[in-house]
Parts: structure tokens; C-alpha cells; sequence
């Protein structure tokens, strides 16, 4: 093969093979940290976004703090006199232990709801209100081993499974949902829901969909102060839980890369003090500061973008890995964004650059005599 | 390749040359003027301290003189002066001379081949172009079965060869080779003498060598003898 530029590079990296392959580890981790945490997070709310479009959701009403999250029902009263809105589901949702070791989301609908819309019951049938039944996300019912007629305890009541079904968002597969009266009940929030979900009306002739959604924001807002209407796909990205988790996802990842970024300046640290004769001898051979600068980051790039490509390795398998365990498997989805691959690569390219900048500029700015000297 | 145009006779020259270290404490060059022409072969010969190393890694473009200057066919090196035109040190380095060190100065993770081309890595130039030079050099010093192994692999005499090639792989005018037997047997010395010797007349090179053998330095054109930082003949 013949000899380039990047070749060279690559060359001096893997030199000193079990100190690469260390800090390979170290940004791998770091790498795999930010992908799986964060993809986890973008999947999360892509799973939002997911729910709310099989359902035909156009917006939800919440409460415009962050904190208090519940409505009073009685809102829905004045959300059906609203002309814009087809109708108003109230809905609540809430995380429970069903096993000492798996916690799922659980929803409280309405028997009537639109949102059963997007849902495929594969077994039995819907639940009924005032009923202690609930359906089951095929992907709970399996890792809970139930089937339709059994029973299951959630939170001191005792509640007959009565379907199984199949929802095109994880949020929902791995899920329970009850009568929303039942839920109200077993959570204390007797007269207060999570929010409301709606379904506007088609637009009359000469209003935009757009203009039409507003509308219905502005006169929910209008008739309902303290609440808000937000569009599904703004509830989505926005909604409290997904909020902590990219907060979560990001901070964690950040604390990750920065530990890389250490290993990634330390390494090439060494690397520029052992090789300083051999810098020297380039300086020598008439190349520039700013090829041997040039080089010495592009080793650290080098370093990254290779311990990046380990770290989505990583983080792909962190994922997979979450998916299936019964803990997590209702709110982890495999899907990885191409956005997030990229993401990861390009952080990590980065992070060479970064951290190498440092060795980089104090091996480019060596004398050649001095180098050559150098012992 | 591009030249700077002559408007000296000499192709290199020094003028007064001094060099300083240690806030001035250490004078290794005491004022030095020299001159060498096209196609000469030029022996610096001195005790250790005398300076010689000095001098060449000034006259090679490694170093910066505290005072005096460094012409290359009338062009300062490295120092603008009041009428005259600089040029670069990094740009002499790679275009006009060539470097040949004691100790080889080979790079171990690079085979013969690919350590030939290491001036030219970064210059644009096409990899298939570098190879073909770097390979017609190794056969022309003899090297022609040896030009995949590591310097490792290598004897002195034949690593010194592939530090020859690499010196010569972009032309330059001047070749200077700081005691480049040194670590070598008296057969392998013999060797490197008469190939520095026939590459100085198929590449119409000037060389300049420093070397503390006198009968080295016999063989050269001309030859000056250093003395605590002065040439004393």
C-alpha cells in the first residue's frame, strides 16, 4: 500500500498498540455513553411523537407550569363547547411497579377514547368504565408472561386483564391502560386528569390548518386560563419527561466525553514528547509548523473518530441490550437516528481535535535543533 | 524546481556568523564567513565543541545565528535584511538542502520506501510520483532488495543509505551531512564516502560534511578546520 499523509498518521497512532487500543476504550465509552443515552432520549420522544400520530392527536392541554401537571376534569366541559375541537379525551398517565423489578407506564383513557384508533387488539376486548380491567402492550403481556383473563396487581388493586393489543409507539407496547375513573382512583387524583387530547375539526374553506390550530390555541387559552394548548408534535419533543431525559442524557454524555477528552490529551501528550526527535527530523526535512501541527492532529482525529466508531458499537448494544431487559423495555426503543450516528462520529472527531490541540501546537512550535537534541 | 536568482557567485555563504547560547554566555560561533560554490564538496573539521555542528545546522537552515547571516545565492535564509530577499527557513529546508545525520534519524514504524518519501508527504504531490522517486533512488544506492524492510532490518551502512535517498528525494542543491560515518565500520565509511561522492557528481550537489577525521576530510574539495567557534585556517 502506498504511503499518505493520513496513512502516516495512522501509522503513529498505532505504534504503541495497547496504549491506543486504552484510550480506544476510554472515547469508546465516552462515545457509546452519548449515543445510547442520547438516542435513548431521541427515541423517546420520537415514541411521544409516534403515539400521538397513530392517534390523530392535533393537540394536548396542559397546565402551563412545569410542576403541576394535572387538569381539573371540568376543563373537558368547557374544551366540547370549543368550535374548533371534534373532541376533547381526557387522559392521565403515571409510572407503576407491576413486579418488584419492572415499572411501566400506565395510561387511564376513556372506553370511548379516539386514541384507542391506533391501537390493534390482538386479544380480548377494550376494558369498560367503573370496571377494574385493564389491556396490555403485547410487549409487557410477554415479559409479564399474562394472557387475557388473568389478573394483575397494581398498586394494592387487583385488575383483570381483558386484552392485548399492539401499538405502533414503545410507549404503548410496553404499557397498561385502564378505565381513566379507576386511574383516578388508584393514583389520588380523583377529578384531575394529566391532560386532554384533541381532535380539531377539518378547517372551513379559506383557513389554513395552521391558522385553524392556532385559533383553537388562542380560545383554549382564552377559556381556560392557566392551561395551554401545545401541538402534538411540541408536546412531543417538550413534555416533562422527555425534557429530564435529554437533560439527563446530555449531562451524563458531556461528564463522559469530557473523561475521553482527557485520555485522548494525555495520549497525545506522550506521543508528541516521545517522538520529539522525529518531530525534529521532519522540521529537518523541511516540513512546515503547520504540516507537522497538521499531522499531529489528524493522529488525534485519528484517535477519536476510531474510538467513536468503537463508541457507537457500544452504544447500539447498550440499547439493545436495554430493550430487552423487562426494566426498561416499555421505554427503550432500538431505534438509533442516523442524526445521532452522526452526531456521535462528528463529536468524537472533534474531541481528538480538541484535546489534541494543545500537544499538537507545543510539537509544531519545537525548534528542529532543538528536537533533534531532544534524548 | 524554482531557484532564487544569482546575483552572487557563491551559492552558499555565511557572513560573520555568531551564535549565542545561554544568554550570550556560550558563544559557539564567534564570527564566521564562509563561502561555497556550486558543485563543491567542502570538509568541516574541529574538535567537539569547535562549533562545526553549529555552523552546519545554521548553514543547513536548522538554526537561527544571533548575528550575521546565512546567504543562499545572494538570498538571506531565514532574516530579512535592508536589500536583500528572505527566504523561508521551512521552504529552504525542503526545496534547497538536504540532511544527513550521524545517527540516521530513520523512522522505525516507516519501511525503506516509505521513509524516502516523508519529505514529500504533505506537498501535493501524487503518491504514485513519490514512490517512483523514492524507489529510483534506493536502486540507484544499491538498495533495490531491501526496500520493504524496517530500519530495524537494516545494517548502518545500508539505513545510512536510505538516509541518503531521503536527503535527495526533493533535489536540493546542497547536501549537508553532519558526520555521516561516524557510526559506521571502516568498510561500510568507505562505502558512504564514495556513494556521497558519486551522488555529488551525477546530481551536481554541493556537499558540505562535517566530520573530525582527517582523512575524510582529505577526500573532500576543500576543507576548513574549526576552532573554538572560528575557522582557523
Amino acid at each position: 500500500m502506498r504511503l499518505s499523509f493520513v496513512g502516516f498518521a495512522w501509522r503513529n497512532v498505532w505504534r504503541r498498540r495497547l496504549r491506543t487500543a486504552l484510550t480506544l476504550c476510554g472515547i469508546g465509552m465516552g462515545i457509546g455513553a452519548f449515543v445510547a443515552l442520547v438516542g435513548f432520549s431521541r427515541s423517546f420522544e420520537h415514541a411521544w411523537l409516534e403515539m400521538y400520530e397513530s392517534a390523530g392527536t392535533d393537540l394536548a392541554v396542559v397546565q402551563k407550569t412545569f410542576l403541576n401537571t394535572s387538569v381539573d376534569q371540568s376543563a373537558g366541559a368547557v374544551l366540547a363547547r370549543i368550535p374548533q375541537i371534534a373532541t376533547a379525551a381526557p387522559m392521565i398517565i403515571n409510572m407503576m411497579a407491576v413486579t418488584p423489578e419492572i415499572n411501566t407506564l400506565v395510561y387511564g383513557w376513556k372506553s370511548d377514547t379516539f386514541e384507542f384508533s391506533a391501537l390493534q387488539i390482538l386479544q380480548g376486548r377494550r376494558f369498560r368504565d367503573g370496571q377494574q380491567e385493564v389491556i396490555l402492550g403485547e410487549l409487557l403481556a410477554g415479559s409479564l408472561n399474562k394472557k387475557v383473563g388473568d389478573t394483575i396487581d397494581l398498586q394494592g388493586g387487583s385488575f383483570t386483564v381483558v386484552g392485548i393489543f399492539r401499538s405502533p409507539s414503545a410507549l404503548e407496547a410496553g404499557a397498561i391502560i385502564m378505565p381513566i375513573d379507576e386511574m383516578q382512583n388508584l393514583s389520588g387524583m380523583s377529578g384531575k386528569v394529566t391532560a386532554f387530547h384533541l381532535r380539531l375539526k377539518p378547517p372551513p374553506t379559506g383557513v389554513s390548518p395552521a391558522q385553524w390550530r392556532q385559533q383553537a390555541e388562542d380560545t383554549v387559552e382564552k377559556d381556560l386560563p392557566g392551561l395551554r394548548a401545545v401541538p402534538a408534535t411540541e408536546r412531543a419533543a417538550n413534555n416533562q419527561l422527555v425534557t429530564l431525559a435529554h437533560a439527563a442524557a446530555w449531562g451524563t454524555s458531556l461528564i463522559a466525553l469530557l473523561v475521553a477528552a482527557l485520555g485522548i490529551a494525555n495520549t497525545v501528550a506522550m506521543s508528541v514528547f516521545e517522538r520529539t526527535k522525529e518531530i525534529g527530523v521532519l522540521r529537518a526535512m523541511g516540513w512546515s509548523r503547520f504540516r507537522v501541527l497538521f499531522l499531529i492532529l489528524m493522529e488525534a482525529a485519528a484517535l477519536g473518530l476510531a474510538g467513536g466508531i468503537a463508541g457507537l458499537l457500544l452504544g447500539w448494544a447498550a440499547l439493545h441490550i436495554l430493550a430487552t431487559l423487562p426494566q426498561t423495555a416499555s421505554i427503550v426503543s432500538t431505534g438509533l437516528p442516523i442524526a445521532t450516528l452522526l452526531e456521535g462520529l462528528l463529536m468524537a472527531a472533534l474531541v481528538g481535535v480538541l484535546a489534541g490541540s494543545v500537544p499538537a501546537w507545543r510539537g509544531a512550535q519545537l525548534s528542529p535543533v532543538e528536537a533533534l537534541r531532544h534524548e | 524546481m524554482s531557484s532564487p536568482t544569482s546575483p552572487s557567485p557563491a551559492l552558499l555563504e555565511v557572513r560573520d556568523l555568531k551564535k549565542c547560547y545561554e544568554n550570550g554566555t556560550i558563544e559557539a560561533l564567534r564570527g564566521v564567513s564562509l563561502s561555497v560554490t556550486a558543485g563543491d564538496f567542502l570538509a568541516i573539521t574541529g574538535a567537539s565543541g569547535s562549533g562545526k555542528s553549529t555552523l552546519l545546522h545554521l548553514l543547513g537552515g536548522l538554526d537561527v545565528a544571533s548575528d550575521g547571516a546565512v546567504l543562499f545565492r545572494g538570498q538571506s535564509v531565514g532574516r530579512s535584511q535592508t536589500g536583500t530577499v528572505c527566504i523561508d527557513l521551512d521552504t529552504y529546508r525542503a526545496r534547497y538542502a538536504g540532511f544527513i545525520f550521524q545517527s540516521f534519524h530513520l523512522l522505525p514504524s516507516l519501511n525503506a520506501l516509505e521513509n524516502v518519501q516523508v519529505p514529500m508527504l504533505g506537498t501535493g504531490s501524487h503518491r504514485r510520483d513519490r514512490e517512483e522517486r523514492a524507489r529510483a533512488l534506493l536502486v540507484e544506492l544499491g538498495l533495490e532488495h531491501r526496500l520493504r524492510q524496517y530500519p530495524t532490518q537494516l545494517s548502518a551502512g545500508e539505513r545510512q543509505r536510505v538516509a541518503i535517498a531521503r536527503a535527495l528525494v526533493n533535489e536540493p542543491q546542497v547536501l549537508l551531512a553532519d558526520e555521516p560515518t561516524g557510526n559506521l565500520d571502516s568498510v561500510n565509511s568507505a562505502k558512504i564516502l564514495e556513494i556521497l561522492a558519486q551522488v555529488q557528481q551525477r546530481h551536481g550537489t554541493t556537499l558540505v560534511m562535517v566530520t573530525h577525521d582527517p582523512g575524510i576530510a582529505a577526500t573532500a574539495h576543500r576543507h576548513v578546520a574549526m576552532k573554538d567557534g572560528l575557522i582557523c585556517n
